[in-house]
């Protein structure tokens, strides 16, 4: 295929894809799961190549594509192994090193931040994170100031930049050699999550709701800024991709706790984000039957939700799915334990559901699990293009904005140390300012984005 | 109910450790105290099956009940034992190290009179065998949260099924990524759809 051939059809998925998610028409049903972990394994690579061998991995993604030709967007792996390794990340075991490396990774919650340590958390985010927080959850620099804790950051800091340039390799040649979109760039939490998930725990935060709700509630808010700036750092600048985040302990609480602590912070870092330009994909984790039609407060087409497998993805299309797109719909046993005949009968009934009218892109609960047996698949798709197709005849093109205009911002860049404050340092300029500026710039914003990507 | 299971129940954490504490300087047998808050627990998942409470509560009861027993431990040392209302092991299978699930029926179990051997995550089947062998518990309860478990448990109930414990033993599965479908592949004799059904299953094995 000739590269303008491969430009065409990369621009005909994309189009498919971005026109789903905001809820216009569509020749047919994209095929675009949020994280595809089938396409990790299909090709035979064990779990720790995925995260260890960038280049098994980046095989394993073509080899998939060239066998589901049919899909419109990829997005699988999104963890580093040698990047948690360079500083004892203690968040996640992986496969290879703490697993066998056939098992998927795991994160593991553990109290990083005791009850009593709301208020240096609220007071100042950064200084937290970079004294309190980071040396608890980094091995590597348990000693701040030693030797090992300064060369652990060394590391980190080349193998963020080094995981980086995996990413974008992957992204363009995905892009160039196979014509393929990816389902999202960049990521965020809901503040909520930022706290329950690594800071607080789970159990440490359902305690805080009754014993010190205020001090949480003020917590949240004053991560909203973090998880914006966060999520802006890492988006794509051509702005075709939507954002990432997964939520994980929405589930666990009652809608009125769901209202008073987690959706205000997390709407409004929402709304902060798609003011910059940006559309989110939402991992809805558990059921969010109680909580989703909050969805209908942001603009429409403007967040793609994925029903986790214990959501009833028939409410959720009708309670929000003419305002917002929804994924899901086929349970993960499914996949890994039916058969195609049986795929086949809940695709048709799906696209049945969702009619002309309301967003659905079929999918796992989230993820297409990694033991989907190719056939079942195979069968998905097959069925899709038989039910899901909408008017043949449809030509979208992409919407893609020229990172060089920059276009508005909801909250400028975060920077430790911030230009005007290095301008002075530096004193009288003899060459062009701009030039050295935006290199100074792109490293602090670049900086200011590691040390929050250990909440994730 | 009494005034204490009350307090547990509408989660009123500083009444519930004034009573205890009051019940305890009045000579109040620990086992009544224990007793009652079992009533209180009964009562919390009670909400839960209504829809009234999630899981935030069924966790921050189970924090307050926790704080209880820490006070009346000592005291309960030598004491006989009230009546068990049967015996369960439990545990989250290999390869997976969730235990959110696990530990909140675990608590709910306990509340409800049960005699639980939590094995806690990643247990190998030669365990759970083990477990139920020395135990003679009835039930075993599988937790997976991650769906790379279903051959795992499968092997699991196949492991059991053909020890020295044939038909003694009923194997409930629950866990975010089970269903019908999930249990009929197993072989598994229950899936429970939430911590609360899992127990009222567990009443039904034993009743």
């Amino acid at each position: 295929m000739s590269a303008e051939d491969m430009k065409r059809l990369f621009d005909e998925r994309l189009g498919r894809y971005q026109a789903a998610i905001a809820l216009k028409p569509t020749d047919r049903m994209p095929i675009a799961a949020g994280t595809n972990y089938f396409a990790e394994v299909y090709s035979g690579n064990t779990k720790q190549q995925t995260i260890y061998d960038p280049e098994k991995w980046l095989e394993a993604e073509m080899a998939f594509v060239r066998n589901f030709p049919e899909l419109d967007a990829l997005r699988d792996n999104r963890i580093s192994g040698p990047l948690f390794d360079a500083v004892g990340c203690k968040t996640y075991r992986l496969p290879g090193r703490d697993l066998s490396p056939t098992t998927q990774f795991q994160f593991v919650e553990k109290e990083y931040m005791q009850a009593d340590e709301y208020d240096a958390l609220i007071e100042n985010p950064l200084k937290f994170m970079m004294e309190v927080f980071l040396p608890r959850v980094l091995g590597d620099l348990a000693e701040p100031g030693s030797i090992r804790a300064n060369i652990a950051l060394l590391k980190g800091g080349m193998a963020f930049m080094q995981f980086g340039q995996v990413m974008q390799n992957r992204s363009i040649r995905l892009q160039q050699e196979c014509g393929m979109p990816q389902s999202m760039a960049g990521a965020f939490l809901a503040p909520f999550d930022a706290v329950a998930d690594v800071m607080r725990g789970l159990n440490g935060t359902m305690l805080d709701m009754f014993r010190q709700p205020e001090k949480l509630i003020v917590a949240c808010e004053a991560l909203v800024e973090e998880m914006v700036n966060f999520g802006l750092a890492m988006a794509d600048p051509f702005k075709r991709y939507p954002i990432f985040v997964p939520t994980h302990k929405a589930m666990f609480l009652s809608p009125d706790q769901f209202e008073t602590f987690y959706w205000p912070s997390f709407k409004k870092t929402m709304e902060m984000l798609i003011e910059s330009g940006y559309r989110i994909r939402a991992y809805l984790e558990g059921d969010w039957g109680p909580y989703w039609h909050h969805m209908l407060e942001l603009p429409r087409g403007t967040v793609i939700c994925d029903i986790d497998n214990q959501g009833d993805i028939f409410k959720a299309l009708d309670d929000i799915g003419h305002h917002q797109c929804l994924a899901g719909g086929v349970p993960d046993s499914l996949f890994i334990l039916g058969s195609p005949g049986e795929v086949r009968e809940r695709v048709r009934v799906l696209c049945k559901a969702a009619g002309a009218d309301k967003g659905l892109l079929i999918n796992g609960g989230c993820a297409i699990p990694y033991d989907t047996r190719p056939e079942n698949y195979r069968a998905m798709i097959d069925a899709i293009l038989e039910f899901g197709t909408h008017d043949s005849s449809l030509r979208l093109s992409p919407e893609v904005k020229d990172p060089a205009e920059g276009g508005h911002r909801a909250l400028p860049a975060k920077m430790v140390t911030d230009w005007p404050s290095k301008r002075e340092e530096l004193g009288e300029i003899l060459g062009d300012e701009q030039l050295i500026q935006r290199n100074w710039e792109r490293l602090e914003v670049l900086a200011y984005a590691w040390l929050w990507q250990w909440l994730m | 109910m009494s005034e204490l299971a009350h307090a547990l129940r509408d989660l009123q954490e500083q009444k519930v450790y004034a009573l205890v504490d009051d019940m305890i300087g009045n000579g109040v047998s620990p086992l009544t105290i224990v007793e009652e808050c079992n009533q209180g627990m009964v009562e919390v998942g009670e909400l839960f099956a209504q829809n009234k409470y999630f899981i935030s509560q069924l966790i921050y009861s189970s924090e307050i009940l926790k704080a209880v027993m820490a006070k009346l431990n000592p005291l309960l040392e030598n004491m006989e034992k009230s009546e068990s209302a049967g015996k369960v092991v439990i545990g989250t299978v290999k390869g997976d190290i969730h235990d959110i699930g696990k530990n909140i029926v675990v608590t709910l179990l306990r509340g409800a009179g049960f005699e639980v051997t939590d094995l806690g995550v990643d247990v190998p089947w030669e365990r759970f065998v083990k477990a139920l062998r020395e135990s003679g518990a009835k039930v075993l309860g599988l937790s997976a949260l991650l769906n790379f478990t279903y051959p795992e448990m499968q092997t699991v109930v196949e492991r059991v099924r053909s020890a020295d414990l044939q038909d003694q033993v009923s194997v409930i599965i629950g866990g975010a990524p089970c269903n019908e479908q999930v249990r009929q592949y197993c072989g598994a004799d229950y899936y429970a759809k939430d911590a609360v059904d899992g127990v009222a299953i567990c009443k039904r094995i034993y009743g």
